[in-house]
């Protein structure tokens, strides 16, 4: 069997890290290659030199068994190759033909052919099982959606080898689902694809064959037939990864959070919280279950103060901050490790320094008068990044060029760090590898074993179910169930998460 | 490896002499030789009384320049600081000319009546943003038309000059204005204010926890208001602190340069607007703004003595400007799309961002 292409002692340095290291990768023509490692490992860095959005240092890429050289990701695209990001990039406000044609226009005259356009996407879309209206507008599509029309973009420039990055880290498990068809067609026909995960499951359920990188080299390349989760994840860490332990019972103690009767609304004025009661008390982990869209996270903004709450009332350390900012919830004993790392819980333009104070920036240790103590900030992001293994030179580097995962590891480390008496902690291990996520969750057992309380959201029902004291399932925007984890399953979950009741 | 701050360096001077390379073809085209009137640029803008005039058209360029980059850097535009310094002016000299008692304290009167008369103004704009949701980049520059019009209804009927036919007030008197001081044969004693501003703001931006919460906000509002930070009052703040500063610098333009509010002076002077450019140029940092404004009011000057002397017209002192900004403003664009790229790898993973491709 022919290679699709090769990747041949491809080495980038960055300023204090090695990100690739001599690494060689050969992809087979109609393989699934999955490629895995921990973050900073630098996955993504060797995909984005292959696509041409970075230059290596040293090394050569090989398509179709012809050296290349990629100037820009369009010399890429011109050699076959195309990449999905989740940062998508796309036009908001065209619809999903015109996105996908962009740049390669069925034509009438000089005008376009939206219908021959239309045609053409809703053709290729049946072919490989990715169903969108071509009409639609971008703004108006969820994250699910705007995958698949990336992906489409990429089949319309006839790309033989699709690279995703980490494509199934926003998907509902259904879409996931959906995404392994598509990337089983794409295989039947020939095609190739190259897709990082840290889902060691998702390997085994669709890959052929994966390559291993740590710390920069790849340590190994395996036929996913012949091979484990538990090989994978012993050469991505050099140790063996245990996600499976039950924590202990811990002592109960009062309620750091009360919510009664709290109605939210969305921008759009529709309510997506609907009458909710519900109480976090030290010393416990509350899971929310919940399909995404279904008023969870109005519900957590509402509770930390960054969306007006319509009706209700909100108690956090003893005091009312139903119409709150986040000022006040923190003062009052609250930290938040956010969804969107990105958007809302880090600056990209930023330090390390400037991202891990943010929160702390008006304690008394910090500051003096007006003034800001750095070395003490300094000192104070020195310890975060080393207690929780942040992969970075130090704390001046900013923050933008940290990998996912450690972006997402040094959010946790500050919000964990306020040691608040509620915690409320929202997908905390997502984008992390698998030995992160071991370790992330001792971190926030612990957190609730020393008297602190727990707000979980997850869309990982087994991390929910491994984590929480007890767990609540939201639909369309009230709790139509409370479950204990022990006498519950994911089956049982997904039944009241669709509407189901007893 | 070159570091970004040399490469910055590097560029700057790369567009700097490739502005002066155009300039100079322009100027061979109209028949002089460039490198005599390149001289007399310098020679005019830097020797003898060339130095005093750069030194003294630095303080406005400068000041308003330090006066917009607070609010800038905290992601808040303030298109406003024409009006702000015109009515800052306005009151400021009005306070000289009118107020009883001993010349310093009525120069001190002076300025604190501009910076608030300033500080109100962008209050206003602050105000409109937050309670009327105008985007202040909206309402701080409809409110300089308004500005605008009470300045020049004041010095026209209530407190004109009846004496001259033009419309402005009577003179400041002599005790009342701004000193000067004995450098480079007279520059007015507002370069101590301007130095002060200079410094506090630098200490401010590196210092502060203040500073490093506008900053935060300026990189990303959401995450500092994530992190507790008072976005709404930090928006107050900092364009009251900005319109003060201009108000300072209008009344300083009268009080220590013209001595009469003339109507539509202030305006014309387009310093408010030299000094959003440098403020952009500098990346809001003091240092580097005061650079640029340095630069620009060399250049400006030199332009003139170049008109004197050699007969080439001063205009191309501005196509030389305009050539430096073009060049840097698309080398911002370029080095923008070159970090954007790294930048938006780590973004791969958990964004739900759509952002637009252009
Ligand atoms: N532009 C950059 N400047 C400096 N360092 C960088 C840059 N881009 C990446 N790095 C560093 O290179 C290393 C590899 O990063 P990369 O993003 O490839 O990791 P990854 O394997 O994709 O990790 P993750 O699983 O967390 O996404 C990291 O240590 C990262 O901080
Ligand atoms: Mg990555």
């Amino acid at each position: 069997m022919s290679n699709a292409l090769e990747l041949r002692g491809i080495s980038k340095s960055f300023p204090g890290v090695r990100a690739n290291d001599n690494v060689d990768l050969e992809v087979r023509r109609g393989d699934i290659h999955a490629i895995v490692g921990e973050n900073g490992a630098g996955k993504t860095t060797l995909m984005s030199i292959l696509y041409g959005l970075t230059a290596p240092d040293s090394g050569e890429i090989v398509v179709d068994g012809r050296t290349v050289r990629f100037n820009s990701a369009l010399d890429a695209i011109a050699a076959g190759l195309g990449m999905v990001h989740q940062a998508f990039k796309l036009f908001p406000t065209l619809t999903v033909a015109e996105n996908v044609v962009f740049r390669n226009e069925p034509r009438t005259g000089i005008f376009l052919d939206r219908a021959e356009a239309a045609k053409r996407v809703r053709a290729l879309g049946s072919e490989y099982g990715l169903m969108v209206d071509p009409g639609a507008r971008i703004e108006d599509l969820p994250v699910g959606v705007l995958q698949r029309v990336e992906i489409l973009k990429a089949l319309y420039r006839d790309a033989q080898v699709l690279i995703l990055d980490e494509p199934t880290a926003v998907l509902t498990p259904q879409e996931r689902d959906n995404l392994f068809v598509t990337l089983r067609r794409l295989k039947d026909r020939g095609r190739t694809v190259i897709f990082i995960t840290h889902k060691l499951g998702e390997v085994m359920a669709v890959s052929d064959r994966v390559t291993v990188l740590r710390g920069g080299r790849a340590v190994a390349h395996l036929d996913t037939a012949s091979t484990s989760p538990t090989e994978v994840s012993r050469l991505m860490t050099g140790r063996n990864v245990d996600l499976d332990s039950r924590p202990p019972p811990s002592l109960l103690g009062e309620a750091v959070l009360s919510v009664t009767d709290l109605t939210v609304r969305d921008d759009d004025g529709l309510v997506r919280v609907d009458a909710v009661s519900l109480e976090v008390r030290s010393g416990e982990i509350l899971g929310v279950a919940a399909v995404a869209g279904n008023g969870q996270h109005e519900l957590i903004e509402a509770i930390c103060g960054l969306r007006p709450a319509d009706r209700g009332s909100i108690v956090v350390g003893g005091r009312e901050v139903a119409a709150a900012d986040m000022a006040v919830t923190r003062e009052s004993g609250l930290a938040y490790i956010p969804e969107d790392r990105h958007r809302v819980g880090t600056a990209a333009g930023g330090e390390v320094w400037a991202n891990l104070v943010m929160g702390f920036q008006r304690r008394k240790r910090f500051r003096r008068g007006r003034f800001m103590r750095r070395a003490e900030v300094e000192e104070h992001a020195r310890r975060i990044i080393a207690d929780y293994d942040v992969r970075v030179a130090g704390p001046a580097v900013t923050a933008a060029t940290l990998s996912g995962g450690n972006l997402q590891k040094l959010v946790v480390g500050r919000e964990m760090s306020h040691a608040a008496p509620l915690l409320v902690a929202e997908e905390p291990t997502r984008g992390v590898d698998v030995g992160a996520i071991e370790f992330l969750h001792r971190q926030l057992v612990e957190y609730r074993s020393q008297g602190g309380g727990i707000l979980l959201l997850s869309a990982e029902l087994w991390e929910l179910l491994a984590l929480s004291s007890r767990v609540v399932v939201m639909y369309e925007g009230r709790i139509v169930a409370e479950l204990d984890p022990a006498e519950t399953d994911e089956a049982e979950l997904g039944f009241f998460m669709t509407g189901g009741s007893r | 490896m070159m570091s970004q701050s040399s490469f910055d360096r590097l560029s700057v001077a790369l567009s700097i002499v490739a502005a002066l390379l155009i300039g100079a073809a322009v100027i061979a085209l109209s028949g002089t030789n460039p490198l005599l009137a390149y001289g007399e640029m310098v020679e005019g803008a830097l020797t003898g009384s060339g130095l005093r005039n750069t030194t003294a058209r630095m303080i406005p360029i400068v000041g308003m320049g330090l006066a917009l980059s607070i609010p800038f850097r905290a992601g808040v535009i303030n298109l406003g600081g024409e009006g702000q310094m015109v009515l800052g002016g306005l009151a400021g000299t009005l306070c000289a000319i009118y107020l009883p008692g001993p010349p310093a304290l009525v120069m001190a009167a002076s300025i604190v009546a501009g910076a608030v008369a300033g500080a109100f103004w962008a209050f206003l704009a602050a105000a409109g943003q937050i309670w009327l949701k105008l985007p202040i980049l909206i309402s701080s520059l409809l409110l300089a038309y308004p500005a605008r019009a009470i300045t020049s209804y004041l010095v026209r009927f209530p407190f004109a000059d009846p004496t001259v036919t033009s419309s402005s007030t009577v003179p400041v008197p002599d005790a009342n204005r701004i000193p000067k001081l004995p450098l480079f044969g007279g520059v007015s004693a507002s370069l101590v204010l301007l130095a002060f501003f200079l410094v506090a703001i630098a200490i401010f931006n590196q210092r502060t926890v203040a500073g490093y919460e506008t900053r935060m906000t300026g990189l990303n509002s959401r995450f500092s208001r994530y992190g507790g930070v008072g976005v709404d009052r930090q928006v107050v703040w900092v364009m009251l602190a900005s319109g003060a500063i201009a108000g300072v610098i209008g009344t300083h333009l009268v009080v220590g340069e013209t001595y009469r509010f003339l109507d539509g002076d202030l305006v014309a002077s387009g310093f408010a607007w030299t000094g959003l450019l440098v403020t952009l140029l500098a990346s809001h940092r003091p240092l580097p703004l005061l650079a640029a404004g340095a630069f620009f009011s060399a250049l400006q000057i030199g332009g003139l003595a170049m008109q004197r002397n050699v007969n080439v017209p001063w205009q191309i002192a501005l196509v030389v400007q305009a050539v430096v900004i073009v060049v840097l403003a698309g080398r911002f664009v370029l080095s923008r799309r070159q970090r954007a790229q790294p930048e938006e790898i780590p973004m791969a993973e958990g964004e739900l961002t759509v952002t637009g491709e252009v």
